[in-house]
């Protein structure tokens, strides 16, 4: 057989160095074909990560047992001998952007595999990886001013290792550096100051939100295929709404990073919410930001916690039965007692607040008119169980009153408490919080309300008096919210609003936050629908296609009403028309859709249906191992390998 | 059946002494008052006490047998404790008390019940984890001990535990009276009913409350107390509790497809598989946050304190009920919320279109629960129609109650499952056990024919009970021909038999207006009461409420039933009266049987909480006077030096 001549660029070499030309017979095999041109190259070093790679036809020569003839190269082929992982610059969810190897020559659906493994995320079919927004005015300055996380020194580990060290899994606790990463990942960031959140890019509407969808990458084919070059930037994301088997033992990384989304999801106004719903959000947000400040590494992890938690109970046990003496000085504290001004609207009256001395006992308040009174019969006893109380703060205005409405049969009672400063005022809100939930000043809580309320009105202090500055103790509230509702009040009036929120999550520990966070956003009635701009066959103008994971919606473009809604359970089957990028659907009772994309490629969509039903098979399978050949199946299209 | 009531009277006429002894003591003593006793506590005393009596009648004997084998080993218990008290308390401990002890144990078993040394025991093994941080040894001692202390007191409230003698009326006019302890849910009340109903235990069995005042009625869900709720009710209030068949309760998860694609037409709906209700069961319920009808329509709401109703587009969100404002879309930024649920319930309400002037009757309110009068903290609404109404009412509970729900729905089935077997069982004996044995639509006609004694008759007195509607639904016996007249109760055969002999002995009561007497009879029972298993059921023998409904003359003339309304049992009467409504402490006096009837409305606030069954030791027996004890040996100590 004749041999001929075949140029092969070996980047190793340097940029600049010519191709090498090595001599080959089409019967040769790819294996060889590497082994002569190591050979070639005189480099002692680790080839085991090279392979080819066929420029003109976009695809690696990965099987190396297959003839030259049978791949289909010949002597006008320009090949590559590249590294199949290269660094990459990974934006994550949280808006850090990591420096990691990851593998471009498997389909993508391999490489977030392989990414996530590193990470330490379960289940990575859930995420995939998307090409960022193009930035307009982009200026170099700013590119360089990015903190960058680097990985590219952790090898990549084989089997999906689970061991831990240090409260986190091996390969992060070489360093300082690595586990300044794992920190970054695990915990979540702090907020962003308002006005960046204002820069960023917000989809103004739904057509805008259908653009973010054009920007996925196809799984079922390799980063180099989709000209992805070394030491580009992808954004890492969860792409099916549906999070199987979600266990903040082991998913710190997963948790916190889904948190991020969801909430600069929020911040973003990709989903809409309501008001309520975005002050709860706020609170949430301080509240998790404020326990991951005070977190240390290794209490994040949940083993440790619960280890702790317990030699302290066994602890109280052993000393629980001694000294009663002690008990009983504590006995006698749970009171607070002072002078207070009260105020109860009443129509028709012109009586403002008027001064009392109050005891605050078990759950209820009493009131005398003056501190000798106090032996006698109160004018009035207030219970508090089951009362609604709300803040009425004005840091800058002195103001500190509590607002009561307490249930009785015929209706609510509105009762004001005005508080001298903010110390009175913390230490009363605390028990009237506590005893609207039945629990006395004796509750173990009690201290860690009083300064939540403290902290809570130094953040007022410091947004009423310089908007901007932010510091670890206070942060700015605007930057809690959305851009829109940072429009709709100043911070003084947000702040209020927030704190009524606040108070009703800010007994919940770091964890449980995160997941009443993202069961909020979950429950969002646009939760979870990845819009796409289609046209239906038949239909003249565009419209939008809602993908969920369980059911297809077609919205109006013009309203934004749902039309028409189909359930993937009622699905016969689907297909794609490749030649003309038309998605057809059948349903049961021989409904039969179909539609072209607009604005993404059909191949998005068609990934998204059968990615969803893919997810849905989960359930049922027990096993661990993801169902590659199944993804693949399911999303693949004639292309599929 | 004499025997035991002797034993209970004496043991009452003990306890009555020993309290009496001890209430002089506290007096002498100096102390202020004891914190162990709040004052709304002290409330719910003298309620308890004006019927106490007459609620230990209502109940049955079975009950009664418990509360002696109670009081007794409560007895025994606390002088144990009292040992061990003191070897504890290392002398500090107030010896003088150790004679008084049982009869404070008796005082304070007014309004609460001691708890059992179960609870107080489990409740050290799994102390609430104390606060994570790690501050130095002696910081952490401390606080170890200050948990301690706090651990020790919720102990004692925890032992405390408020019960309840509630009168249930039941679809068929009758009514069941039984003991509540506030840690019961509805779940295990309901449970308790069934076996003393012997219905057919179907999901659709719910304990609901009505208030005549706001013409409303709810279901209390399965997972509730019922003591909290009806212990904010007012002392004269009409409101009553009654058990009956809700098909709205858990329709949703019968046919989810009727809520959760309420858009969709109904018929096309109807038969819909058992796999896909299912899969929209798991899809809604199942996830990390349930998912909220996304409920959406015009309602009417009675603006405040106006007469009037005005139309508004409302929309139901996981997070409360918005409206959205005119000329506004329905985008989530721009909607209003009306209510979020945290704090308040759902009501049906019934005739508000004479009452308010409501468009239509199809009315829902919410509302605190403790509101009990109409009141501008009340939100009123109005539906077109019925369907709509129960798709917003069920909607709310969803948003509400979330995943709790479809817990409560699958506790309810297996418990209707398990029960089937053994109803069917039931059917056999009870169909053989007499003549006109109720049919399965008796039970309906009984509702129907005793619906109207009960008015005739003022609220809730329906007498004695004609054993439940046997669970036979299968059998088709002929409907007696009267409807008046309940047939008799075919019941388990042990009790049966006993029931059915002395049917003759009508009580008075039925013709009187206000005891509500139950089941209990009188003292001087026929003398085959006496051998009655303590398991008697509700006794009476067929045709008491027939009469009643009748309004015919009481029948056979009875020894005791005297026509006139007072109670029967004359002896015991005298004692009774001696003893009646107001203050608090004063232990009920032994009525041994019948006694004073209390013209109550259904549900007695009855504290009388006659210690547990279990039996209590420590903090239990005495659980305020530990803390008075507590109290006392303070302040020795104080006055040392």
């Amino acid at each position: 057989m004749a041999a001929w001549d075949l140029t092969v660029t070996v980047e190793d070499l340097g940029p600049d160095a010519p191709p090498l030309q090595i001599s080959v017979t089409s019967d040769l095999h790819i294996g060889g074909v590497i082994l002569k041109l190591v050979e070639q190259t005189n480099l002692k070093r680790d080839w085991s990560d090279h392979a080819l790679w066929w420029e003109q036809k976009q695809q690696w020569l990965l099987r190396t047992g297959w003839t030259l003839d049978k791949c289909g190269v010949h002597a006008d082929a320009r090949l590559i001998f590249t590294p199949q992982h290269k660094p990459l610059r990974l934006g994550l969810p949280n808006g850090a952007t990591l420096k990691m190897r990851a593998c471009f020559s498997s389909p993508v659906f391999r490489t977030v595999m392989g990414i996530c493994r590193v990470l330490n995320l379960r289940h990575p079919e859930e995420l995939s990886l998307l090409r960022p927004v193009e930035e307009k005015k982009k200026k170099k300055d700013k590119d360089s001013s990015e903190e960058l996380y680097d990985l590219t020194d952790v090898p990549l580990t084989a089997g999906s290792v689970q061991a831990l060290y240090n409260g986190m899994p091996a390969h992060f606790a070489d360093s300082p550096k690595t586990e300044a990463v794992y920190k970054m990942l695990s915990v979540s960031l702090p907020s962003p100051a308002p006005e960046a959140i204002a820069k960023l890019y917000r989809p103004a509407s739904i057509v805008d939100k259908t653009h973010i969808h054009t920007r996925w990458l196809d799984s079922s084919r390799s980063l180099m295929q989709q000209g992805i070059q070394e030491n580009d930037k992808l954004g890492l994301r969860f792409k099916y709404y549906t999070f199987h088997d979600m266990d903040p033992k082991y998913d710190a990384v997963r948790l916190t990073q889904l948190y991020e989304q969801a909430r600069w999801a929020i911040l973003l106004e990709d989903i809409d919410c309501t008001e309520e719903e975005m002050m709860l959000f706020g609170a949430l947000q301080y509240h998790i930001g404020k326990q991951s400040l005070s977190q240390d590494m290794v209490s994040s992890c949940q083993g440790m916690d619960d280890l702790e938690s317990a030699l302290k109970s066994l602890e109280v046990k052993m000393v629980g039965d001694g000294n009663s003496t002690d008990m009983l000085d504590n006995m006698t504290a749970p009171e607070l007692n002072d002078h207070l001004k009260i105020f109860r609207p009443k129509r028709l009256t012109l009586k403002g607040y008027k001064q009392y001395w109050c005891k605050f006992q078990e759950t209820s308040i009493s009131y005398y008119k003056s501190k000798e009174d106090r032996y006698g019969e109160p004018i009035q006893q207030l219970n508090l169980k089951g009362c609604e109380v709300a803040p009425d703060v004005n840091v800058a205005g002195q103001k500190f009153c509590i607002k009561l409405l307490i249930p009785a049969p015929e209706g609510m009672n509105e009762i004001y408490l005005r508080c001298e400063n903010e110390k009175q005022y913390s230490q009363w809100m605390a028990a009237c919080k506590l005893a609207s939930k039945g629990l006395t000043l004796l509750d173990s809580s009690y201290q860690s309300e009083v300064q939540n309320i403290q902290t809570f009105l130094s953040m007022q202090r410091s947004s009423s008096a310089a908007p901007t500055s932010q510091t670890d103790e206070s942060i700015n509230t605007h930057s809690l919210v959305s851009p829109r509702y940072q429009k709709k009040y100043k911070p003084k009036q947000l702040t209020p609003r927030i704190l009524e929120a606040y108070q009703n999550i800010a007994q919940l520990s770091l964890t449980s936050a995160i997941l009443k966070f993202l069961q909020i956003w979950q429950a969002l009635p646009d939760f979870g629908i990845s819009y796409f701009m289609v046209r239906f066959k038949g239909s003249r103008k565009d419209e939008v296609l809602g993908i969920a994971n369980n059911r297809l919606i077609r919205i109006d473009l013009g309203v934004g009403d749902v039309v028409k809604t189909w359930r993937y359970s009622n699905m016969r089957q689907w297909n794609v028309n490749w030649d003309i990028r038309q998605v057809a659907i059948e349903f049961d009772g021989n409904i039969n859709i179909a539609f072209g994309c607009v604005n993404a490629d059909c191949k998005v969509v068609h990934e998204y249906i059968g990615g969803y039903i893919f997810m849905s098979t989960r359930a049922q399978q027990q096993s661990d191992t993801l169902n590659e050949e199944l993804f693949h199946k399911l999303t693949g299209g004639h292309e599929a390998l | 059946m004499d025997d035991i009531d002797a034993m209970f009277s004496d043991m009452m006429q003990e306890m009555d002494l020993l309290t009496q002894s001890f209430e002089a003591e506290t007096e002498s003593a100096p102390l202020p008052k004891p914190p162990s006793i709040p004052a709304p506590q002290e409330m719910n005393f003298s309620i308890g006490f004006t019927d106490l009596n007459a609620s230990l009648h209502d109940l049955e004997d079975n009950d009664l047998d418990a509360l002696m084998a109670d009081l007794v080993a409560d007895i025994s218990a606390t002088e144990e404790k009292f040992a061990t008290e003191r070897d504890t308390f290392k002398g500090s401990a107030p010896v003088a008390q150790i004679p008084s002890q049982p009869q404070s144990n008796f005082n304070l078993i007014a309004s609460t019940d001691t708890s059992r040394p179960a609870t107080s025991s489990n409740s050290i093994a799994a102390p609430p984890p104390p606060p994570t941080s790690k501050p130095s040894k002696e910081e952490l001692e401390e606080q170890m001990k200050a948990d301690k202390i706090k651990l020790a007191l919720e102990k004692l409230k925890e032992a405390k535990v408020k019960k309840l003698v509630v009168k249930v009326e039941i679809t068929d006019g009758s009514s069941k009276t039984l003991m509540v302890d506030e840690r019961q849910t509805v779940r295990d009340v309901m449970d308790n009913l069934f076996e003393k109903t012997h219905c057919d235990c179907n999901v659709d069995w719910s304990v609901c409350e009505t208030n005549p005042d706001l013409q409303t009625e709810r279901a209390f869900e399965d997972h509730e107390n019922l003591v909290e709720p009806l212990s904010t009710w007012t002392r004269d209030t009409e409101n009553k509790v009654l058990f009956q068949e809700k098909k709205d309760k858990y329709e949703v998860f019968r046919n989810p497809q009727n809520f959760y694609m309420w858009k969709k037409d109904k018929k096309s709906l109807k038969d819909m598989k058992d796999k896909d209700k299912e899969q929209l069961l798991e899809e809604n319920f199942c996830g990390a946050s349930v998912i909220v009808p996304d409920l959406e329509g015009i309602l009417y709401l009675k603006e405040d304190g106006k007469k009037s109703w005005r139309q508004r587009y409302f929309l139901l969100r996981a997070s409360g009920l918005y409206y959205s404002p005119k000329g506004k879309t329905k985008a989530s930024r721009d909607l209003v919320c009306l209510v979020q649920f945290d704090n308040v319930n759902v009501y049906y309400c019934k005739e508000y279109r004479i009452k308010y002037k409501a468009p239509t009757d199809h009315c829902f309110i919410l509302k605190h629960p403790q509101i009990q009068k109409e009141s501008q903290y009340i939100k009123y609404l109005c539906c077109d129609d019925v369907w709509s109404m129960t798709l917003w009412v069920t909607g709310i509970r969803i948003a509400k109650y979330g995943k709790q729900l479809y817990d409560n729905y699958k506790a309810a089935v297996r418990k209707a499952a398990g029960s089937a077997t053994w109803a069917n069982r039931t059917i056999q004996t009870s169909s053989n056990a007499s003549t006109p044995s109720p049919t399965p639509k008796a039970k309906a006609a009984n509702g129907h024919a005793s619906h109207p004694a009960v008015e005739t008759k003022g609220p809730g007195n329906q007498t004695s009970f004609p054993p439940p509607p046997p669970p036979s639904m299968e059998i088709l016996p002929p409907q007696p021909p009267d409807p008046m007249l309940p047939p008799p109760l075919p019941a388990p055969s042990s009790t049966t038999k006993v029931n059915k002999f002395p049917p003759p002995p009508q009580f008075p009561q039925s013709s009187i207006p206000p005891p509500p007497t139950d089941d209990l009879p009188p003292p001087p029972p026929p003398p085959e009461d006496a051998e009655q298993p303590p398991d008697f059921l509700p006794p009476p023998p067929t045709s008491m409420t027939s009469y009643g409904g009748a309004a015919l003359p009481p029948p056979p003339p009875e020894p005791l039933a005297s026509l006139p309304p007072p109670p029967p049992a004359p002896q015991n009467f005298a004692s009774a009266g001696g003893a009646p409504p107001p203050p608090p402490p004063p232990p009920p006096p032994p009525a041994p049987a019948p006694a004073a009837y209390q013209p109550t409305n259904s549900v007695r606030k009855v504290a009388p909480s006659p210690p547990q069954r279990t039996t209590p030791q420590l903090a239990a027996p005495s659980g305020g006077d530990f803390m008075s004890e507590l109290m006392t040996a303070m302040q020795k100590k104080r006055s040392q030096p």
